[in-house]
């Protein structure tokens, strides 16, 4: 048996608070907050498999959240159809493409591996923003608010809990990828590929397995926010600075670890959304103070503390045993 | 005159012009793609903030201008010295850190210093589209059917002029070659008494005051907004890959050819799709020639 480790306490202590708050507060505002939080949580959590445990940095994520968005809300707006319909159209595209990507990945490293991603967001965002006849073109898609679940026209406690259930089944899945065996021979890839290889580890298919999972997991997101905001703009939801956010709140919080996407979209999304309560109603140019702290706080993080919060944690626990003993 | 001929004759001038344009593109965007390709080859760093410095230039160029009224061929002079001392510095306070450090960390260094500078930008400028018109941009030349402007072929002709002063800089002097030494192999440089840090704090400016430079030279071409420096460095990624990163002369051959595929692709499929063309060009070269057109195989796959 072995012991329950601090940071599954702070998952838990995380899960109580986000479980209980809807009960008890009612002010939409807070818990506007709270779904963005766990959505941009859930996000980075699906862009954490690729990036953090299989080592493929994408800073083309947005790729998939897109096609996630988009296929909802083409289903919605212009085929009268299901939202769910759409989510799954979604997972089955990005797939596809993930798949693309992921193949991709085998023939590159390092810095030509993000640029590549970048590339093919940046195609599906021209796409979408040029394709009037189909997509609307850069005008965007209202998304259709009907009322129910099949519909996915939830009142804010209902997407808390939808938002919630998502967050859950992602911090799971990186749980699970953290004592398993595909876990371990992930971030045997990640560490060092030639090594893995000779120990038998078919890299090339499992680097392709995590793209494509992280691609399935990153448009599902992108169907629900879509759902949830009701407005889909493609310079938006194909933007660079969407798939940066996505390793943002990962770095921050901690690559390769299940709580570190949620640990960097709690610190990020309501320094951001504190910011833009209080900076906005002044001046259109303050809606960039919250960015350029993002952008000093990433040079931060990455040169003192590349393992982000959960290994400032680790340290600072290691730190203290020391000082006790 | 029958019709046919008249056609001919058109579809001659028509040539001409995209060629010219070509050619008056390629040059410029030869001259950003060069400074990334530098500070790849020599650091090994892929410098997403590139494009931002870009920004910083034309934002340069346009301040002049409006508050001084000095034209952007005299803010070069002054511009280029303040770039170098912008790399310097920056690669004093951000690129030094991380220089040994993981692919991943230093493209989330740059990353995030893009973000800053872009975010700095709105802050102080707000997210205003500003143009600046001197007298030369509109003067229009025309030579055997072709016509242009002159601001471009200044840019131009100045580009090209940096570009290879930095070629005979490279080549003939002496840090040039302790520079190229660097590149080709790190570790037996250090052994030979080379100061390796002091060779990247070069690289970094250099590349640093090419990019500056380039975009004082666009900005009575281009509006200047706090994003105006990413569409460019898009195109001098794809600039790069085509002629393999870190090889300087692949810039230039890459720079003409994305600057073809632009010009063809806007006049064949209209302008709203240039992008795609390249993009997918892109794409292709990474899956099929990943290390360039003239590139080493297999050096893509060493993750340099």
């Amino acid at each position: 048996m072995t012991s329950f480790p601090p940071r599954r306490w702070a998952a838990l202590a995380l899960l109580g608070v986000a479980t209980l708050l809807p009960l008890v507060v009612r002010d939409a505002f807070v818990l506007d907050s709270l779904i963005l939080i766990l959505m941009w949580g859930a996000l980075s959590a699906a862009w954490n498999v690729a990036g953090g445990y299989a080592g493929q940095v994408s800073l083309g994520h947005a790729a998939f959240f897109g096609i996630g968005a988009y296929s909802t809300a083409l289903m919605t707006a212009r085929f009268q159809q299901s939202p769910w319909l759409g989510l799954l159209l979604g997972v089955v595209l990005s797939i596809v493409a993930g798949g693309v990507i992921g193949y991709l990945s085998n023939r590159l490293r390092g810095p030509y591996f993000a640029l590549s991603t970048i590339a093919f967001s940046q195609v599906l965002l021209i796409l979408a923003s040029r394709w009037r006849g189909f997509t609307a073109g850069s005008e965007g898609i209202p998304v259709p608010f009907r009322r129910g679940f099949w519909t996915l026209g939830l009142s804010h406690v209902a997407w808390v809990y939808v938002a919630l259930g998502v967050a859950l089944i992602y911090y799971g899945v990186e749980a699970w990828l953290e004592s398993s065996r595909l876990g371990y021979q992930l971030a045997g890839v990640r560490e060092d590929e030639d090594a893995a290889e000779a120990l038998g580890i078919a890299s090339r298919r499992l680097k392709i397995h995590a793209v494509t999972l992280s691609a399935a997991m990153t448009s599902v997101g992108g169907t629900l926010w879509a759902q949830y905001v009701g407005f889909v703009d493609p310079f938006y939801v194909f933007s660079i600075d969407l798939s940066i956010r996505f390793a943002l709140n990962t770095i921050i919080g901690g690559m390769g670890t299940a709580l570190g996407p949620f640990l960097g979209s709690i610190l990020i999304t309501s320094l951001e959304t504190y910011l833009r309560a209080t900076f906005s109603g002044l001046k259109t140019g303050f809606a960039g103070t919250y960015l350029v702290i993002y952008g000093t706080a990433l040079i931060l993080v990455v040169r003192f503390a590349p393992e982000g919060l959960t290994g400032l944690a680790d340290r600072l626990g290691a730190w203290r045993a020391r000082a006790d003993a | 005159m029958d019709s046919a001929r008249r056609l001919g004759r058109a579809q001659i001038d028509v040539l001409a012009q995209l060629g010219v344009s070509t050619v008056l593109l390629g040059g410029i965007y030869a001259l950003i793609a060069v400074g990334l390709t530098l500070i790849f080859g020599i650091m090994r760093v892929v410098n997403f903030a590139h494009g931002e410095f870009l920004m910083l230039g034309m934002y340069a160029a346009f301040w002049a201008y409006d508050l001084a009224a000095l034209d952007p061929y005299l803010v070069l002079l002054g511009a280029i010295p303040l770039f170098f001392a912008v790399g310097l510095l920056t690669y004093v306070l951000v690129m030094r850190g991380v220089i040994h450090a993981s692919h991943n960390a230093q493209i989330f260094t740059t990353v995030g210093l893009s973000i800053a500078l872009q975010n700095v930008a709105l802050v102080v400028w707000t997210g205003d589209f500003r143009t600046l018109r001197p007298w030369h941009s509109s003067v229009v030349i025309r030579v055997l059917g072709t016509a242009f402007n002159l601001s471009q072929v200044v840019a131009f002709a100045i580009a090209v002029a940096l570009t290879l002063a930095l070629f005979a800089f490279m080549k003939w002097t002496h840090s040039g070659r302790v520079m190229r030494a660097t590149a080709q192999d790190h570790d037996a440089a250090t052994l030979m008494g080379i100061d390796t840090d002091r060779v990247y704090r070069l690289t970094f400016a250099i590349g640093i005051a090419c990019v500056g430079a380039a975009g004082v030279l666009v900005s009575p071409l281009y509006a200047v907004y706090p994003t105006a420096g990413l569409q460019f460095v898009l195109l001098a990624y794809v600039v790069v890959v085509l002629g393999g990163l870190g090889d300087m002369v692949g810039a230039m051959l890459g720079s003409l050819i994305v600057a073809a595929v632009e010009v063809l692709g806007s006049y064949v499929f209209g302008v709203a799709w240039k992008e795609v063309f390249y993009f997918v060009l892109f794409i292709a070269v990474l899956v099929f020639r990943p290390a360039g057109l003239f590139g080493q195989r297999g050096a893509e796959t060493l993750g340099v």
